[in-house]
């Protein structure tokens, strides 16, 4: 009932041709709904990495970080001895889109894990192994002194860079070249 | 197969066939760029570009299904359908190519109609079994259906139902759900054009088209496992990994494959310290995005056969004991052998690190036996002191520059199957003509047969036969030799040979940087084994030759020294991971870590080194190699001087710096000395060159984790029965002897 | 079968003036091309006997070469050869001639997009004989009874576009139509009019035929040249065009058969006598196939812009039950939208009238439905046929023609919602225009119409 009292409200409020669509997806259950928002648009990388707006300065604390780590309690095996590897993931292979490739990620040094009896869960003993999975970084360089305050030893994997060689849908056809491999 | 035809049909109409076509010559001239517009963004293209890849240069992915980067154009799932000014139908943008001026807009209401479209009809015959479905998390069809396809299906699944498809039978390694394909025709074109293998096409049409094999065979490709990575739906489906796991709950580590000399770069799913599946990594340099089936489904072979801790023999039994004790017994005998009567034998799997480490270690008690399980030539040419001699020098990219290629004695088919890929791409796409030295085998190209007798190589001296007269001609000319063929006693004269061919090649070569002279290694450690100073081949422990009473063998499984050739009294340490030849005849048993459990370094058959990361942690008791060894030179008196792998890194620099500059190809030089050194000899070497995988069932076991694995017996076994079907037959290939 | 043929063909052989006029037209043509400009005609058919193209359409006389030769056929095909490839593309082009196979593209032009220099490809035409539309049946009448103004047509045309050689592609079913064809081939090559220095002009010209195998997607341009290939016949993208890469890879032109037939008659007797047929853009003569609802149904060669109910009233004996009983008439084979009796009144059949209607010409295979049918039934019917013959390459045809062909036969049943009126319209518009090749669209078009008209 409160559904309907709204769409009444909603009527008289908006426009006949849309208060139809509404009344008639109410009545038809079946019915496809229309998507009543034409302009709702995929968001970009870029929108997150600069969202529009007024830049906000950056807030540069010199010798903080050093003074942060000192006293933030962090055991000292989880500072010393863990060496993180700056990385832009590869493509996966299974999947053709190249959006997660993007993004720079850390990773630390991988330790064990195991199987928990309990509930077949994957445990391990690390507090960071989830660093690679949540932490994303617009830059190598965002990237590196994320690693430089948390006083990681860092080494930096260059990409592997796709090269995009121009292809033609007649090659398939050529009349002397050996690209006529084949039919589907 | 379709070639023929083609020709004949074109012999009966008695028309001309000229060879140099004038449109192949315009293509290859690449004039100035044009300008195209992406959704009001300028982008400059080259001109034969389509518009996919145009939109990809300006981070536009525009949603496909059966493009594929390296596959070639098919044009059929229409799910690219952008929409292009002044046009009045939405444009397929993965076959149209780019003109001048051309606007595209991928975000348009129009194009997400047509999108829209697609995607309905993609799902009318897909069956919603996403929760059972292996695909589900990496599935293509998924993730475009939530960012393109409209939010309910109109489909009335009660009165018109699916379609329903017979599942295929494609052997052990790829599983098969057919409702699910939908019909992108990928598999198909990787099927034709990189394995080479014409398995699988489509059948029927309409709505009943099917893709299989028409008859019940086995897919047989050493590449097979590459279309589960292609499919984008779940059709086709890695059967060894099913229901195992879910794409989310893994945990993937980028690493390096040790299955052949390539370093093809993976990564590693893993859950739970347990490997799943490997998957490809795309590296253009090395692998492109493909990896052979034994890299990918040897998984199971890292789970089996495992030492998982030390072990002594007493009395002909071996125990288990604790790493103490293994290591004091080990120690003991170190420090009692005289230095010349110890040596060391690695395998060829073993990582730099530990290699480096065991010679510093046997250094320390001055003993310089150090030898690889595979043998190399050492007398000619500078042999392996000059690194010009067995590394390719021309790099695995190297042959889409090439235009010709003579492979000699080396089946690179089973050899090194990526590489082999990419022969085979730059046959189709860059015509490079390949000759081949060597047993007649099936390679997916046709080639000219020069010989299967060493003697062949001095008609190409001479400059007899039709392919002498390619190599001659070539721009770019590669000669390349297997490893395996370099084993024997002949190996020496036959590689002088192939020296005195590349430099009668090079010396027409305005490019000096163009080495000629290729060796396809077989193993992955070798070439880090033979920049740091091992010697190749085991000959001299064999036949008593030397008396060796402490063997120290690290990874070697190939069963090159056996207790034969050493004498009962030898006593025989195995370091390694599996329990293979190596641990048959130890008397201690240090269980080590295989490739997915350590951080390690591996140079490939170009001189490229990478890097492995541990996925997992060694199972039991078993401990990084390195770690082994350094622990043992503490334990014998006299410690190794690193402790971390940072410092075992800077060791690695010491003795070669190239093998920590990861990633990258160190030029090999001395390609003069190298020559100079090398003894020219007018006889023939008699020798018939046969490497050892000749067909499919010779190439996946070939390793000690190979041998380990359930799957690959169980491919070999497929791979026997499918030589006995009926219904196969072997694709004709001309070779210069049937064309001739 | 051909000897009793023959026997008949002599018995009713008219001796007719044909000829003779047939060598004045061209005379004349070549001599004095008049320039004046006649003012249009506003009513359009019957066509007088003179003017007919194809006299043996009904297979009264001899097919083979002497009867052919009797009819006008090789006459003086040397001197339209030796005029060369610009003065007959010219008088292509002056006929105003459109291709008969359903799309309606100027032949003239297409013909001159061979005309390109040789770059080491050979250039070849292939004639699309692949006579698979429901309701057609011209292509058929031409290549058994007339396959010599065929053969000669393939000449003339592939002088025209300096093709190496011409493909029939003939339908798997006419195993009959294709003996003809194949005895008229031989025929030609024993008279020296085909093979090396056809006609003793030195131009070299090979004709070949080639059996489908029952595909009506090969009828399809790309898909024939496909299946000419050795492959399954799929249709390819354009770009590239055929005539740019076609078969086995070189310049190709595909045209129909009927196009190419009339190719002679054109030259000979002059583009602008062609051009005297039929309104504006849609000149010349034609072959309507009327089946359905009349009648007696029947393929007639015709003027174009004939009217349809002039066409049905003359020549088939008008719709059975009379014009009221109408219902409605698909007026170019099964892949145009049909039109309601209100359209068939006054339509005139040509490319443009119809078009202007939301229909088209096609291949003039005019389907009359009288009020005895159950539209929808025969709209379910042609669904299944476009179903059946989709060729599974591309998305939208492959799911979505069983998808509409499953809705079609659940409305004959009367098993459907009425939303799923609009729901049919719009799948329908998802299909046209998103494939590869034309049959989606031929496939959504009559759902479409009947469904703004019939639901």
């Amino acid at each position: 009932m409160l559904r309907t009292t709204s769409k009444l409200a909603h009527r008289a409020l908006t426009a006949s041709v849309q208060a139809r669509a509404f009344s008639k997806d109410f009545h038809d259950e079946m019915a496809p709904i229309v998507r009543n928002r034409p302009d709702a648009a995929k968001k970009s990388l870029e929108d997150f990495v600069n969202p529009p707006g007024p830049k906000v300065e950056s807030i540069t604390l010199s010798g903080i970080r050093d003074e942060v780590m000192d006293i933030a309690g962090i055991p000292e095996e989880h500072v010393i001895q863990r060496r993180a590897r700056v990385f832009r993931p590869a493509r996966e292979a299974t999947q053709t889109a190249w959006n997660n490739t993007k993004l720079w990620k850390i990773e630390l040094d991988n330790r064990e894990r195991w199987d928990n009896p309990l509930m077949g869960w994957s445990s391990t003993g690390d507090p960071l192994s989830n660093i690679s999975m949540q932490l994303d970084f617009a830059s190598k360089e965002d990237a590196i002194r994320f690693c430089v305050k948390n006083r990681w030893e860092y080494e930096v994997e260059e990409p592997k860079e796709r090269q995009i060689k121009a292809k033609a849908y007649g090659a398939n056809f050529s009349w002397n070249k050996r690209t006529r491999v084949g039919t589907k | 197969m379709y070639r023929v035809p083609q020709l004949t049909r074109l012999a009966t109409t008695g028309a001309r066939i000229v060879t140099s076509s004038a449109r192949g010559q315009q293509t290859a001239a690449a004039p100035e760029k044009i300008e195209v517009f992406i959704d009001g963004k300028k982008v400059l293209v080259e001109p034969g570009m389509t518009i996919l890849q145009a939109c990809a240069l300006v981070g536009v992915d525009i949603p496909r299904f059966c493009y594929h980067d390296r596959l070639s154009i098919a044009g059929n799932c229409r799910m690219c359908l952008v929409e292009v000014e002044k046009s009045i139908k939405p444009v397929a943008s993965c076959a149209m190519p780019v003109m001048k001026g051309m606007r595209v807009k991928t975000d348009s209401p129009l194009t997400k109609k047509a999108r829209e479209g697609v995607m309905e009809f993609l799902l009318v015959n897909h069956p919603l079994d996403c929760p059972i479905c292996d695909q589900g998390g990496e599935c293509d069809l998924q993730d475009q259906s939530m960012g393109f396809g409209s939010d309910r299906g109109r489909h009335q699944n009660q009165y018109d139902g699916k379609r329903a498809v017979e599942d295929k039978n494609m052997g052990p390694l790829v599983k098969t759900s057919m409702n699910r394909c939908i019909q992108c025709t990928r598999c198909i074109r990787f099927a034709n054009e990189v394995a080479g293998v014409p398995d699988l096409g489509s059948t029927g049409r309409g709505n009943d088209m099917q893709i299989g094999t028409y008859v019940d065979k086995f897919f047989a490709s050493e590449l097979s496992g590459n279309v589960i990575d292609l499919c984008p739906v779940g059709a086709l489906t890695n059967k060894p990994y099913s229901f195992m796991a879910r794409p989310w709950e893994t945990r993937k580590t980028e690493s390096v494959d040790v299955m052949d000399a390539l370093g093809s770069n993976i990564v590693i799913s893993h859950r739970t310290g347990e490997v799943m599946r490997i998957i490809p990594r795309m590296n253009d340099d090395v692998n492109e995005e493909w990896i052979s089936d034994k890299t990918r489904f040897v998984t199971d072979g890292l789970k089996r056969q495992r030492l998982l801790a030390p072990m002594i023999k007493e009395g002909g039994q071996l125990k288990q004991v604790d790493w103490e004790e293994a290591l004091y017994v080990v120690a003991r005998k170190l420090r009692q052998t005289p230095a010349d009567q110890i040596a060391g034998v690695a395998g060829g799997l073993v990582d730099t690190e530990a290699l480096v480490a065991l010679k510093d270690l046997l250094n320390r008690f001055n003993c310089e036996n150090l030898y690889t399980e595979e043998s190399f030539p050492t007398v000619n040419g500078g042999g392996i002191d000059l690194r010009t001699n067995y590394i390719m020098n021309d790099r695995i990219m190297g042959v889409e520059d090439s235009d010709a290629l003579l492979l000699i004695g080396t089946n690179p088919r089973y050899e090194a199957p990526v590489f082999n890929a990419r022969i085979r791409k730059s046959f189709i796409h860059y015509n490079l003509d390949v000759g081949l030295i060597g047993s007649p085998v099936d390679l997916t190209y046709d080639y000219d047969h020069v010989g299967t007798n060493a003697k062949a190589l001095d008609d190409l001296l001479a400059g007899k036969g039709s392919f002498a007269e390619k190599l001659k001609s070539a721009k770019k000319p590669m000669v390349v030799v297997g490893a395996g063929v370099l084993q024997g006693p002949q190996g020496a004269a036959l590689l002088a040979k192939v020296h005195q061919l590349a430099d009668q090649l090079r010396s027409k070569q305005s490019d000096k940087s163009w080495k000629v002279v290729n060796v396809l290694q077989r193993v992955a450690g070798q070439v880090a084994a033979l920049d740091i100073g091992y010697k190749p081949s085991v000959e001299a422990l064999r036949d008593g030759k030397k008396s060796i009473k402490l063997l120290f063998l690290l990874g070697a499984d190939e069963a090159s020294v056996s207790r034969r050739d050493i004498g009962s009294d030898t006593f025989v340490v195995y370091q390694g991971h599996h329990g293979d030849a190596g641990a048959e005849i130890a008397d201690v048993i240090l269980p080590g870590a295989a490739y997915t459990e350590k951080e390690s370094t591996y140079v490939n058959t170009e001189g490229r080194s990478q890097k492995t990361l541990p996925a997992v942690q060694p199972p039991g008791l078993a401990r990084v190699d390195w770690k082994i060894l350094r622990a043992l030179s503490e334990i014998a008196g006299k410690a190794l001087p690193y402790s971390s792998i940072q410092e075992m890194r800077q060791r690695l620099a010491q003795v070669a710096p190239h093998l920590t500059r990861y990633g990258e190809v160190q030029e090999a030089n001395y390609l003069k000395q190298s020559m100079e050194l090398t003894e020219k000899s007018s006889s023939a070497v008699n020798a018939e060159l046969k490497p050892a995988q000749l067909e499919l069932a010779d190439f996946y076991m070939t390793n000690s984790i190979t041998r380990a694995s359930p799957t690959m017996a169980e491919c070999v076994r497929a791979a026997r029965k499918h030589q006995q079907n009926p219904h196969i037959e072997q694709p004709k290939r001309h070779t210069a002897a049937s064309a001739m | 079968m051909a000897s009793s043929l023959t026997g008949l063909g002599g018995r009713l052989a008219v001796k007719s003036g044909y000829l003779h006029s047939l060598s004045r037209g061209f005379a004349a043509t070549a001599g004095a091309p008049a320039p004046e400009k006649k003012p249009e005609k506003t009513t359009y058919g019957p066509l007088k006997d003179q003017d007919r193209i194809f006299t043996n359409l009904y297979g009264r006389h001899d097919y083979r070469i002497k009867g052919a030769m009797s009819r006008g056929d090789w006459y003086k095909t040397k001197e339209i050869i030796l005029k060369g490839s610009e003065w007959i593309l010219k008088e292509m082009s002056a006929s105003g001639l459109r291709g008969r196979g359903g799309a309606g593209f100027p032949s003239g032009m297409k013909w001159g997009f061979m005309n390109k220099p040789f770059d080491g490809r050979p250039k070849y035409l292939v004639v699309n004989a692949d006579e698979g539309e429901p309701g057609t049946c011209k292509d058929r009448e031409i290549m058994r009874h007339d396959p010599h103004k065929l053969i000669e047509g393939c000449l003339i045309a592939g002088v025209a576009m300096g093709a190496r050689a011409a493909y029939i592609y003939i339908r798997g079913e006419f195993y009959n139509e294709a003996v003809c064809l194949q005895e008229a081939i031989h025929e030609a090559y024993q008279a020296g009019y085909l093979g090396k220095d056809c006609c003793g002009t030195g131009y070299n010209f090979d004709v070949f035929v080639h059996r489908g195998a029952g595909a009506y997607i090969c009828g399809e341009e790309t898909a024939l040249i496909e299946s000419l290939e050795g492959k399954q016949g799929k249709p390819r993208l354009k770009p590239p065009f055929p005539a740019d890469i076609g078969v086995f890879g070189c310049p190709t032109t595909v045209a129909n058969v009927e196009t190419v037939a009339v190719a002679p008659t054109i030259c000979r007797r002059g583009g602008a006598w062609f051009a005297s047929f039929g309104r504006e853009r849609n000149r010349g003569t034609k072959l309507f196939c009327i089946s359905g609802h009349v009648n007696n149904p029947c393929t007639v060669e015709e003027e174009m812009s004939v009217p349809l109910k002039d066409l049905i009233e003359r020549h088939c004996g008008g719709v059975i039950g009379g014009w009221d009983n109408l219902q409605a008439i698909i007026p170019g084979g099964s892949s145009v939208p049909l039109l309601p009796r209100s359209i068939c009144d006054t339509v005139l059949m040509d490319f443009d009238s119809l078009v202007a209607v939301q229909s088209g010409l096609g291949t003039a295979a005019v389907i009359v439905m009288n009020k005895q049918v159950d539209i929808v039934k025969c709209i379910a019917r042609l669904a299944l046929f476009y179903k059946h013959e989709s060729c599974g390459q591309c998305t939208p045809c492959r799911e979505g023609c069983s998808w509409l062909n499953k809705m079609m036969w659940r409305f004959v049943d009367g098993k459907a919602r009425p939303s799923e009126i609009d729901m049919i319209w719009e799948l329908s518009k998802q299909i046209e225009g998103h494939t590869i090749c034309a049959l989606g669209d031929a496939a959504a078009w009559p759902i479409q119409v009947s469904a703004s008209f019939y639901f």
